[in-house]
């Protein structure tokens, strides 16, 4: 009897890659698909096989280097107006050709959203852009409020990429008017312009691109590939030695001689455009006084956790900037620093009397979390800060009673507007939820730092931002965690620089299988 | 007897709308899910649009009453993370837990009925102090442990077993025993203690006396007359201890399940979800429940019999 | 009515104590007692770290760090130090969660056996609502919807297995108020307090006493399970669970990590069950011989 299990059992486990399909083993789905409404590390892995913008980069390439997508042609015709030329005969999964109607719809969708998750995604990314409009059936135009320093980057967004009018209308309700419903609706059956066709999903659990054959670029290389879901990371690395998975995400660094010890297999990785930070409550009544955030940062040795839990695979930053920042990355700012014996004497100074700091968490949202929490807990009590970790998954960043957490600052696009921008904006993210403090000062600076079309004064005024960081910390950038992708030796396929964090990028070029 | 079946309706239908209720009012005092799971970088403005958008502006007491008419009349709205009907959402999972359930079920019975009846027969010999040492074993062995303990030497040492999710008869394997490992514990005792009394009973002297084989009295008349308890008791127990396995058993072998479901609804506070969620497990505890009564009131005269 | 969660119906053999039993009693005291003075026999302290000899293997394989004998977890804690402060507070937990049941059920079934009517219908009906509901599934709910603390831990562990007191009190006190010596009492004047205090409460220290330890190795079961869901003792305390549910995934790797606490809790509940078991057998004697 057991021997019959076995065979069955061995039957039935997936051979190795076949021809031109293969399985993703991920540690998380999405609950729903639409490009415009997500902007979550789990989502941004998804929408670039399916969906195209009207601006595309050259991905394998760290610098911007813009190449047309669905629009062929571009130029600013005014400092406030871009005209841009569509191209011809692409066409969506459902059939459907692509029109300028479909262009506009989904621009404006966001630009003058209505539907609530759009509203909050267009509010800090695209606020400066007020409408798009139609020429012809061939010609668009899309307004700005302001003139724009950073056209390209912002029309290249995952939140402005193209889908179906007709379509999405029809989906529940009137079939000429875009509801509410609608774009709920589309989130569960997105249709796109892009190589691979949503064939299958299921939120949360399991999705299956199949090739689009009439896709208007080159053909997918990959037949169809499925992607499961699986949470555990013991699980996924055995599915991965059990042929399960052709591809597994999200490999802790301690996992990696796991995988690469075995000949058939292999890692592919990079440390990712993204931070994980600490952040602290400028308003909490216990650290008023910002000596005191400023010890909790100069007691952290990042280099230390960077080598103990990433193996020295991390990017210990000196202030908040990535090398993907082109022009607009300036490493020799010098913002954060490990000095303990400097830690000691703010504390001193500010009178800190052994009151407890809280530090939450949460599970398994970031890799290696808990533990570089655990550690931070110990360099603080050398230098006599009372620390105490609050693990759970409810978001506290809102919270008037939180004192610090870890959290994560994403590159959502390749600028400092696109990572500290976005999130610690006067009146931002960070400003509503009541635990930073902004004043006519900063978001005068910040606004030269947004909107100056020179260079050289955006560059100052970000150093200028992040002095009064330095001087009034709310944020530590720990480390660039290095993201590590497992697959079997036979696929031939990494992550590639122009992509912000995540992405799974399986179009023509960016992935081959051996033997196929 | 009719009484006694609308006492146990009666039971029925408190025991739910208690659940119902109780349900609301846990997901209500435990924040909202704005806050919670999407509250990562939103403005005040967001917030307030997010907050009529899942339709949690009502004061408690409308929300409430909401809910109930919904639940009355079949309506438990949308999923808060991904916006389908939650009936919908519900029931993908309700079948996968459900075979799972099964199998873990049938195993069990395969299992648990020989090894108690050897236990009861050889009760004076090592071979019945094996079957206790098992039914102690898996008792003390947390399902957990047994479930990573499997995956480690099946899967990752040997690789002979699949780990990740529902898709084939190999995939059944682990989960199955894994969920079955208390239930085989607990089955094995009922039905050697089932047997002992029955086979200390006259009837089975007179069948020995008769000059019977032991297999034939074992079979014939021990088994089925502890049968009828031993099935009644599956009914009454089975649902509870595997609700408890389901859940961790489900989430260490990525199980499409109801129990996975239910625990990310409450992390994500999921409400709608877990509202509905709860309360088709609820149903199926109390349904099984029910009939458990009404199976035992059947075999008992004094109840069968009885006139209120 | 016997149900599949009445853990154990053993092989009666009339109060002796067979070698099975004796092996199994002696491993529930030497871990009581591992646990109890844990703070001064373990080598290092339980959140200790030391980011240099992180995931080192126990005794006897390679890569050894000295003086870690079951090896280091994934911020170089020592396994052992962390293994038996985890039981520690894994105990501590199950003894405050089996006494807040304790307390719990035996009021109300106090309540109920003494007093009839609709109190003890009442009461008779939270126990079948709670035989009815999958308590490790509420668990779950409560702790994942309230979040985690020890308070809210305790307290669950606590409410878990209440409803068996209460029936067991329940129908002890019933049995009892209709022996003659009792009926006495009332005739003379007592009251009932007086005579839940010099009468019943004597007669239910033995079947609470086993009930009680049958509830010990279930409750650490439930912690334990809770603990590995993340829902339960949180870090960087250690508790068995939690440590085998955080190390989980490391367990390709560094299997020690995770076999360790497992192993404890395995010895844990199962010694305690044979324990209790036959605890069972001798109060069923004394009862018996009485």
């Amino acid at each position: 009897m057991f021997r019959l299990m076995l065979t069955t059992a061995l039957a039935v486990l997936p051979l190795a890659a076949t021809a031109q399909e293969i399985t993703v083993g991920a540690a998380n789905m999405a609950p729903y698909l639409d490009p415009g409404r997500d902007h979550s590390n789990v989502g941004s892995q998804f929408y670039y096989n399916s969906f195209d913008t009207l601006i595309d980069r050259d991905h394998t390439k760290l610098e911007p280097e813009w190449v047309p997508a669905l629009a062929t042609s571009w130029e600013l015709i005014s400092p406030t107006v871009m005209e841009l030329k569509l191209r011809d005969g692409v066409k969506f999964h459902n059939g459907d050709p692509m029109t300028a109607d479909d262009v506009i719809f989904s621009l404006n969708r966001m630009m003058q959203a209505t539907f609530p998750p759009y509203v909050v995604r267009a509010k800090d990314r695209l606020a400066n852009f007020p409408e798009a409009e139609k020429v012809d059936e061939n010609t668009i135009r899309i307004h700005a409020n302001r003139e724009e320093p950073l056209w390209e980057t912002l029309i290249s967004l995952q939140q402005v990429m193209i889908i179906p009018e007709a379509y999405t209308k029809a989906l529940t309700g009137d079939p000429d008017v875009a509801e509410d419903s609608d774009f709920e609706a589309f989130a569960l059956a997105p249709v796109g312009t892009g190589p691979y066709k949503i064939e299958s999903f299921q939120p949360g659990e399991k999705l299956v691109w199949t090739r689009f054959d009439d896709f208007w670029g080159e053909k997918a290389p990959l037949e169809r590939v499925n992607v499961v879901q699986i949470s555990e990371t013991a699980s996924r690395v055995t599915a991965l030695k059990t042929g399960e998975a052709d591809i597994i995400t999200n490999i802790a660094p301690d996992q990696l001689s796991l995988i690469d010890n075995d000949p058939a297999l292999k890692t592919a990785g990079s440390a990712t455009a993204l931070f994980h930070v600490m952040i602290m409550n400028q308003n909490h009544p216990k650290l008023k006084d910002p000596r005191i955030r400023q010890a909790m940062s100069l007691a952290i040795d990042r280099d230390a956790l960077n080598e103990a839990l990433w193996l020295g695979k991390a990017i210990v930053p000196s202030t908040h900037t990535m090398a993907e920042m082109g022009e607009l990355h300036q490493p020799d700012l010098v913002t954060f620093e490990y000095d303990p014996e400097r830690a000691k004497e703010l504390l001193a100074e500010a009178g800190y009397d052994g009151f407890e700091i809280t530090y939450d968490t949460a599970p398994s949202y970031y890799t290696n979390g808990v533990l570089a929490a655990q550690a931070i807990m110990e360099m603080w009590a050398a230098v006599g800060i009372n620390g105490k970790i609050v693990v759970g998954d409810k978001w506290t960043g809102n919270s008037p009673d939180l004192m610090a957490r870890n959290w994560s600052n994403p590159m959502y696009f390749a600028d400092p507007f696109g990572s500290f921008g976005v999130m610690w904006a006067p009146d931002g993210p960070s400003q509503s939820e009541g635990r930073f403090n902004t004043d006519e000062a900063y978001a005068e600076t910040w606004d030269r730092f947004r909107y100056s079309t020179d260079v050289a004064v955006r560059k100052a005024a970000y150093a200028e931002l992040m002095e009064r960081v330095k001087e009034d910390p709310a944020v530590l950038p720990l480390y660039r965690p290095f993201e590590s992708w497992g697959m079997k030796t036979a696929i031939n396929w990494a992550p590639m620089p122009g992509h912000i964090p995540y992405v799974l990028d399986f179009r023509a070029g960016s992935i081959t299988l051996a033997g196929s | 007897m009719i009484p006694y079946l609308i006492r146990v309706a009666v039971k029925s239908v408190v025991t739910l709308f208690a659940i119902a209720t109780i349900t609301f009012i846990a997901t209500r005092l435990s924040g909202n899910p704005i806050d919670t799971f999407l509250g990562d970088g939103l403005t005040e403005e967001g917030r307030a649009e997010l907050i009529r958008y899942f339709q949690l502006d009502g004061s408690l007491w409308q929300q409430y009453l909401a809910f109930m008419r919904g639940a009355v009349s079949g309506e438990f709205g949308l999923s808060f993370v991904d916006r389908r009907p939650v009936t919908e959402v519900v029931s993908d999972r309700l079948w996968a837990s459900g075979q799972l359930l099964l199998a873990s079920v049938a195993f069990t019975l395969l299992v648990a009925i020989p090894l108690g009846i050897l236990g009861a027969i050889y009760r004076k010999s090592w071979i019945g102090s094996a079957v206790m040492m098992v039914a102690f074993a898996g008792y003390a062995v947390p399902s957990f442990i047994l479930a990573i303990v499997m995956v480690l030497v099946f899967s990752y040492w040997l690789n002979w077993l699949p780990v990740v999710g529902n898709g084939s008869f190999a995939h059944f394997i682990m989960p199955t025993i894994a969920m079955s490992g208390v239930l085989i514990a607990a089955l094995t005792r009922f039905t050697r203690n089932a047997m002992l009394d029955v086979l200390g009973q006259d009837f089975i002297r007179t069948a020995r006396a008769k000059g019977l084989g032991e297999a034939r009295v074992v079979l014939r008349h021990g088994l089925g007359n502890a049968g009828v308890t031993v099935i009644s008791v599956i009914g009454l127990q089975v649902a509870g201890l595997a609700a408890a396995g389901s859940v961790v058993v489900e989430s260490i072998f990525s199980w499409p399940g109801i129990g996975q479901l239910l625990v990310n609804a409450a992390l994500v506070r999921d409400y709608p979800v877990l509202q509905f969620g709860v309360i088709t497990v609820a149903v199926a505890v109390v349904a099984i429940n029910a009939l458990t009564d009404v199976s035992y009131a059947l075999a008992d005269p004094r109840i069968r019999l009885a006139r209120s | 009515m016997t149900t599949l969660a009445d853990p154990v119906i053993a092989p009666r053999r009339k109060g002796s104590t067979d070698f099975i039993q004796k092996i199994a009693i002696g491993i529930a005291i030497l871990l009581f007692a591992l646990a109890v003075f844990a703070p001064w026999i373990v080598p290092f302290g339980p959140l200790d770290q030391s980011l240099l000899s992180r995931l080192r293997p126990p005794l006897g394989f390679e890569r050894f760090a000295a003086g870690h004998y079951a090896g280091t977890d994934e911020l170089g804690r020592d396994v052992l130090s962390r293994s038996l402060y985890g039981m520690r507070l894994t105990l501590t937990l199950a003894f405050a969660g089996a006494l807040i049941g304790l307390l719990i059920g035996g009021t109300l079934g106090l309540v109920a056996g003494l007093r009839r009517g609709w109190v003890e219908d009442g009461i008779m009906a939270l126990v079948d609502m709670q035989i009815a509901i999958p308590f490790t599934l509420v668990a779950l709910l409560i702790l994942s919807l309230l979040g985690s603390n020890l308070t809210v831990l305790v307290l669950v562990l606590g409410i878990a297995g209440w409803e068996q007191y209460a029936r067991i009190v329940r129908a002890e006190v019933r049995r009892l108020s209709a022996l003659p010596f009792i009926e006495a009492a009332w005739t003379a004047g007592a009251g009932p307090v007086y005579i839940a205090c010099r009468h019943v409460l004597p007669n239910l220290v033995s079947p609470l006493v086993v009930q009680f330890t049958l509830a010990l190795s279930n409750i650490v079961i439930l912690e334990s399970t809770l603990s590995f869901l993340g829902l339960g003792v949180q870090p960087p305390q250690p508790s068995l669970g939690s440590m085998v549910g955080l190390g989980r995934d490391y367990m390709p790797t560094a299997p020690w990590i995770v076999l360790v606490p497992a192993a404890l809790i395995v010895a844990l509940t199962f010694s305690v069950q044979i324990m209790g078991d036959w605890l069972r057998d001798r109060a069923d004697v004394r009862l018996r011989d009485r």
